[in-house]
């Protein structure tokens, strides 16, 4: 035990893993968010249909670009895919005010335009990982005119089950207005905290699993590169988080076919595009019957769903990630080239 | 090497039937209700202080914190809108070449 200890404490000496390293050019900038085109690979585009990848708004987007040789962007830039990453930055004070409507319609939105501009292409495929695949969703019902093909990740659509996260926000004593009203945004720590509710022993778990692996310094750069990421989070704008929570949370208004966006009434039977959604087995955070209920919905004909084991974060950015999902999702834009 | 892996045996099965444990409970609504019930409370505090603030500010004629973020907020709107008219422009222009 002493020497796993002392083993694991000399890694700590070294540098922690540089994380989102894939060379970006940024292409937009607006209010916080940044529209980031990874550069080309040098012998060229295999596809033209441009990604654009849709991260959720409350962690940092470099989950998709973890590190070299573990990140989902370098391998599709590799493939020959021309790929496109939302960056959601950091909202500060006056973001409190930022809507949903904001950030579904007129940033995503923006982003897409701006990808398939630079692409010289009409569409975009577009893929949304967690809340980023809600957003995303909800921007193809109401403007499907850019969008080639939509890829849900891990995506919350429904919003009652029996998991913690859909419980704790549908306790009646919980006040969102005077959460909002008092913070403004909604400070990353308490959403945290909320994650950490998911699985109280995970610390202590995540300890003895670095002891275990203590000399496997690959095993270790990944482990410290992605808790680098589990750890750099982001405040929620308020307004958005209202909506969030009463309206997708509490009514379940995606399903129940009530949701709007502004004047939008958002219908999921008005998706039409081809459509990948992807869920996974020990998924805690989006447990996968809330992300599969999507199939019911939507009206494209051309959907598919992969069911994969592993949770949340892990299956997305694992070495299996590699061999299995990601050749998959590149698989499923490259038969649909707009 | 047997102590390290007996121990890391007994640890997974004392954190999966712990963590299973921990999880009934959190689920409950006999610790979610109060858990909301406070952080309703203490948000109402912190919103009633700063409201207090804020008029405090107001009587001496300055701008209040909600003040400058509506401000912010609204030049910050005020960018995306002529980012839109931008792009309408554009497209305008490109279909009148055409």
């Amino acid at each position: 035990m002493i020497d796993r200890i002392f083993t694991l404490a000399r890694r700590f000496t070294k540098p922690m893993p540089r994380v989102g390293v894939t060379p970006a050019t940024v292409v937009h900038a607006e209010n916080k968010w940044r529209l980031l085109h990874y550069d080309r690979r040098p012998q060229g585009l295999a596809h033209k249909t441009p990604v654009v990848l849709v991260p959720s708004l409350i962690n940092r987007h470099y989950v998709l670009d973890l590190m070299p040789e573990k990140s989902f962007v370098e391998w599709l830039v590799a493939q020959g895919h021309d790929v496109y990453c939302i960056d959601w930055g950091t909202p500060t004070d006056e973001d409190r005010f930022v809507t949903f409507e904001d950030i579904a319609d007129r940033y995503i939105g923006r982003a897409i335009r701006a990808a398939c501009k630079r692409s010289g292409a009409q569409k975009a495929h577009v893929l949304g990982y967690c809340l980023g695949g809600t957003l995303a969703l909800i921007h193809a019902a109401i403007r499907p005119q850019h969008v080639a093909s939509l890829t849900l990740l891990a995506t919350p659509v429904g919003f009652h089950d029996d998991g913690m996260l859909s419980r704790w926000t549908r306790t009646r004593s919980f006040d969102t207005g005077a959460l909002i009203e008092a913070m403004g945004n909604v400070p990353w720590q308490l959403m945290q905290s909320t994650f950490q509710m998911l699985r109280p022993t995970m610390t202590a778990a995540k300890t003895v699993s670095m002891l275990d692996r203590a000399w496997d310094d690959e095993f270790l750069d990944g482990f410290l590169a992605l808790e680098t990421w589990g750890q750099d989070n982001v405040s929620f704008p308020g307004a958005s988080y209202r909506t969030y929570i009463d309206e997708l949370y509490r009514g379940d208004a995606l399903v129940n076919d009530r949701f709007k966006l502004g004047a939008n009434a958002v219908h999921l039977s008005e998706v039409r595009c081809p459509t990948l959604v992807v869920t996974f087995e020990n998924d805690a955070i989006v447990p996968w019957p809330s992300a599969a209920v999507v199939m019911e919905k939507i009206a494209s004909r051309d959907k598919h769903r992969l069911h994969l084991p592993g949770g949340h974060v892990g299956a997305v950015v694992s070495k299996k990630a590699a061999k299995g999902l990601w050749p998959a999702m590149a698989k499923f834009w490259a038969d649909r080239e707009a | 090497m047997f102590g390290w892996d007996a121990f890391k045996q007994y640890f997974n099965a004392w954190e999966t039937s712990t963590a299973k444990v921990v999880e009934a409970w959190m689920k409950s609504p006999l610790v979610l209700e109060p858990a909301g019930a406070w952080l309703t409370a203490m948000m109402k505090t912190k919103a009633a202080a700063d409201k207090g603030a804020a008029a405090a500010w107001g009587l001496v004629g300055l701008p209040t914190k909600r003040d400058q973020e509506r401000t912010l907020h609204a030049l910050n709107q005020i960018q995306s809108r002529l980012m839109d008219l931008e792009e309408q422009l554009a497209s305008l222009k490109s279909e009148s070449n055409q």
